[in-house]
Parts: structure tokens; C-alpha cells; sequence
């Protein structure tokens, strides 16, 4: 479901391999979110550009991922997201808690 | 509405075999992907969730038993229904399936329209039982007499209040109102939306109601009864509740105030409210600050005053009525909901044929759906 792409010195570059990111996909998404995080210790940027869709349970998922990452100190990046996603995000001021860029040369450059 | 047609998953190395057998499940209205491999299988599961799954036995690398073990051992996936095809009727491997769980064995040899009725009579089986779990916990749920969202709706001078809900495939899921009357003075208008669906997400709504109903009535008596405090106070308490760890909640808190008929509101990562005003005979989106319920130790939450005149109306919702559901894949959006919302009261339709229309389309909705409506009479 997640795929790492790139192993950088201060994060971990992660494809979302989703359309249509939901309920079906949470737990396991969460599950593999945390262990990276556990193992890698490292900040995740989550590259989104193919997920077209998603549900609360998915979000939840990712805001736990997120709250897991901020205990160790760490973040998770939202990168590439569509144009659907991040207007919902910013209706409900995730925008706040997920840094979000449009590429990851982007996030470098505001994250360096 | 359209027929959802089922999905399964066909696994064998043998190439023509795999495409005779899915272009007869084609036929028989399922709608198919193939794999080679136990493998290439893996991979396609990793992103999807079919209905069924038919896999043949002996397969170079991953065998039929292996594939099966890796399918168990995910918690997403081991409940799908799992057919294996052997070549012929061996009893041992019949045997060697046992604790794998897999529901049936077809020969190879078989014809395919008696597999095709194989499979068509597992599926019906599983659904008829899940049917049936389902029915028993409703039941019990009946019983006990719990709900989460209220049987009466207040009356207050000057405004008439009402609400629609609809759970997600009629199985109790995240969405919850109340109407608390703190004291003669104030109500609280509440609607929360716990993230996630069905029977997982429900069980937490009840510890949430706890909380905000205690959050209320401390901050009524404590004469604090700002909806920003209240809603600092319960975030407080769910971001440290060990119990609810990843269990976060939107809400849209609004008190009345039964004198004045003032309405002040605070959100905690809920959508903006839309409010109606007749003078311009446009929808207007009211933004809060606050995140969600949990998130974080401060959620930034701040409360600001509604003013309503007669005639305006007042719409606070869950995101189910923004996802819509298309030919090419599901959408969530906003501008679109407050469109047909807009387009709605252009034709001088009240709440309640909103709510019928919202009825009768709520076989499309792909999750918890709630709104509720306020409109200033006088």
C-alpha cells in the first residue's frame, strides 16, 4: 500500500499506492505508517498524487500517523496532493497540522 | 441506481485456463482481475479489497497453501472468501487446507458455469450471515435503547430547529446530535462526526456525548459557558484519555441563548456552516478556527456570534454530504453541496422537502450523513 522511493538523510520519501483511499485501507495504511516511522526514524513525506479520494477513516489514519510522528519529533509530509484533497483539508484546518507542498523540491526548500 | 457487480480475484500460472475462467465470470457479471502468480496477486491486494477469491492449487514459487497463509496473516484481507481449484481430488490437500480456512475446493475439471454457481452460493452464504450479525446487533442495540442522535427536537421562540440523519448502509456509524438544555437560559446544539464508519466509529460517539454533555453542564454552572471553553475543556480531556487514542472527533458547538436568541458558535474541525441570509438571498460559509477533537493538547478554538434576522437559515453538516459518489471514482465537495443547497432554497423548498430529497438519494451516500437546519422565524 505504501511503497518507500527515496531514503533521504532527514526523511523517507513514501508512494500512496491509492485511488481511492478509504475504510478498507485505514488500518493496515496506519499500521505500515507507524512502523516506518518506528524503524526509519525519520520524518514520512507521503507522496499523494495518485489518490483522487478520501474518507474520514483514511484521515484518521493519517492524523494518527501524523500524532505518532510529532511524539517522536518527528512529521509527516503531505506532497502532490489533488486539488479535492487539500481544498478538504483546509476546510477542516488540517491544513495546520500537515505541512503540505505541492513537490518535494518544494518541502526541501521550506523544510532546509 | 446501478448494480454494484462483484469482484474477484482469479489466481493460476495457467494462461488460457485464467482467461477462459475469467471471461465466463465476465459473463456472469462479476467483474474480474487476474493474476499469474500468488505473487502478482500479493500486489494487487495490497491496493484492493475484492469480494471473493479463487485461486488454483499447485502454481510454481507460491503454491495455492502459501498464498493462502499470506492472505491470513493480513487482518484486512483474511476474511475474504477463499476458493481453491485443484487439478484433481486429492484428499491431502484437502486436508493440508483445513486450518486455512478456506471455505471450499472445486476440481479443476469441473464445468465453469457450476463454478461460477460455487461461487455465487458462497458469496450469498457470507452475505446472508453478515445479514444476520448485522440484524442481531441492531437488535441488541434497540434494546439497550441507545442512540445517538435525539428523539425530540426543542422549541424556542423564534427559531425552528430540525435535523436530518442517515447512517451509512443503515448500519449505526460516527454521526452524533444533541440538543443539551444546559439550563432555562441556554442550549447547546451539538453535531459531531467521530472519523471513521459502521460499528467502530459508533461505539466511540457515546464516550464523546459523555464528555461534551459533562463539558456543558460544568461550564453552565461554572458560568464559563463560552463554546470555545467547552470545547478547549473536552479536548483536553480526549487528547489525554488513553482510550481514545486515535479517536478523533469534529464538532459544531452552538449555544442559544433562549433571551436574546443570540447563537454563538466554536468548531473543532468541522465544516464551515453555511447560513442563508434572505436580504441577499445568498449562502455565506462561517468558518471556525479549532482543529479536530484530540489532535492536539491547544485546538485553538474560538467562538464567535451568529447573527440571524428573520427569514435567514442556518445549515451545519457532516462531510457525508459533500462526498459524492461517480462513474470514474468518489469526490469530496464542498462548493458543490452548497450549490444544491443555494439551488434548493432558490426554488422555495423548505427543510423538510430537503430532507425527503436527501432521503431518497441516500442509497448513493458513502458515508455518515447529518445536517442540521435553524431558521430565524421572527
Amino acid at each position: 500500500m505504501i511503497n518507500i522511493s527515496k531514503e533521504e538523510a532527514a526523511y523517507i520519501l513514501v508512494d500512496v499506492n491509492l485511488t481511492e483511499a478509504n475504510l478498507s485501507h485505514s488500518d493496515q495504511f496506519k499500521s505500515e505508517l507507524i512502523a516506518l516511522l518506528n524503524d526509519k526514524q525519520r520524518s514520512i513525506w507521503l507522496n499523494m498524487q495518485h489518490v483522487s479520494y478520501v474518507d474520514s477513516s483514511f484521515l484518521g489514519a493519517m492524523v494518527a500517523g501524523l500524532k505518532h510522528a510529532i511524539g517522536m519529533k518527528r512529521d509527516v509530509v503531505l506532497i502532490n496532493l489533488q486539488k479535492d484533497i487539500d481544498d478538504m483539508l483546509k476546510l477542516i484546518r488540517l491544513d495546520k497540522v500537515f505541512k503540505i507542498y505541492s513537490t518535494e523540491e518544494e518541502a526541501q526548500q521550506a523544510i532546509a | 441506481m446501478a448494480v454494484v457487480s462483484k469482484q474477484i480475484l482469479l489466481v493460476d500460472d495457467n494462461p488460457l485456463f485464467l482467461k477462459l475462467l475469467a471471461r465466463a465470470f465476465d459473463k456472469a457479471g462479476f467483474s474480474c482481475h487476474s493474476a499469474n502468480s500468488g505473487q502478482g496477486a500479493l500486489a494487487y491486494l495490497q491496493t484492493s479489497m475484492p469480494d471473493a477469491i479463487l485461486s488454483d492449487y499447485e502454481m510454481p514459487e507460491m503454491n495455492g497453501l502459501e498464498f493462502r497463509r499470506s492472505v491470513l496473516r493480513n487482518d484486512r484481507l483474511k476474511d475474504i472468501p477463499f476458493m481453491f481449484l485443484t487439478g484433481f481430488d486429492d484428499e491431502k490437500i484437502r486436508y493440508s487446507g483445513l486450518d486455512l480456512q478456506a471455505i471450499d475446493y472445486v476440481i479443476k475439471d469441473t464445468p465453469v458455469e457450476v463454478i461460477i454457481a460455487k461461487v455465487n452460493n458462497l458469496l450469498h452464504a457470507v452475505n446472508k450471515q453478515r445479514e444476520l450479525s448485522e440484524m442481531e446487533i441492531r437488535q441488541t442495540v434497540a434494546a439497550l435503547n441507545i442512540k445517538a442522535v435525539p428523539e425530540k427536537i426543542p422549541v424556542i421562540n423564534g427559531l425552528t430547529i430540525d435535523f436530518w440523519h442517515q447512517d451509512y448502509q443503515q448500519i449505526p456509524g460516527g454521526d452524533f446530535i444533541d440538543f443539551i438544555e444546559a439550563d432555562d437560559r441556554y442550549l447547546f446544539i451539538v453535531l459531531g462526526d467521530i472519523m471513521g464508519k459502521k460499528w467502530k466509529a459508533w461505539f466511540f460517539t457515546f464516550t464523546y456525548l459523555s464528555y461534551i454533555r459533562a463539558a456543558v453542564r460544568f461550564g453552565v454552572s461554572d458560568t464559563d459557558n463560552s463554546t470555545a471553553s467547552i470545547l478547549q475543556k473536552i479536548n483536553k480531556v480526549i487528547y489525554h484519555d488513553e482510550g481514545l487514542r486515535d479517536i478523533l472527533s469534529s464538532v459544531s458547538l452552538i449555544r442559544v441563548d433562549r433571551q436574546s436568541g443570540q447563537l454563538s458558535y466554536a468548531g473543532a474541525g468541522d465544516l464551515p456552516l453555511l447560513h442563508y441570509r434572505q436580504a441577499s438571498q445568498q449562502l455565506t460559509q462561517i468558518d471556525s478556527s479549532g482543529l479536530l477533537l484530540g489532535l492536539l493538547p491547544e485546538g485553538n478554538y474560538t467562538e464567535q456570534d451568529i447573527a440571524l434576522e428573520p427569514g435567514d437559515e442556518l445549515f451545519i453538516f457532516t462531510d457525508g454530504l459533500i462526498d459524492f459518489a461517480f462513474a470514474d471514482g468518489k469526490k469530496s465537495d464542498y462548493p458543490a453541496f452548497a450549490q444544491k443547497l443555494q439551488q434548493h432554497i432558490a426554488n422555495k423548498q423548505s427543510f423538510n422537502e430537503l430532507k425527503h430529497t436527501l432521503q431518497q438519494q441516500s442509497a448513493q451516500l458513502v458515508d455518515d450523513s447529518s445536517i442540521i437546519h435553524i431558521y430565524k422565524t421572527t
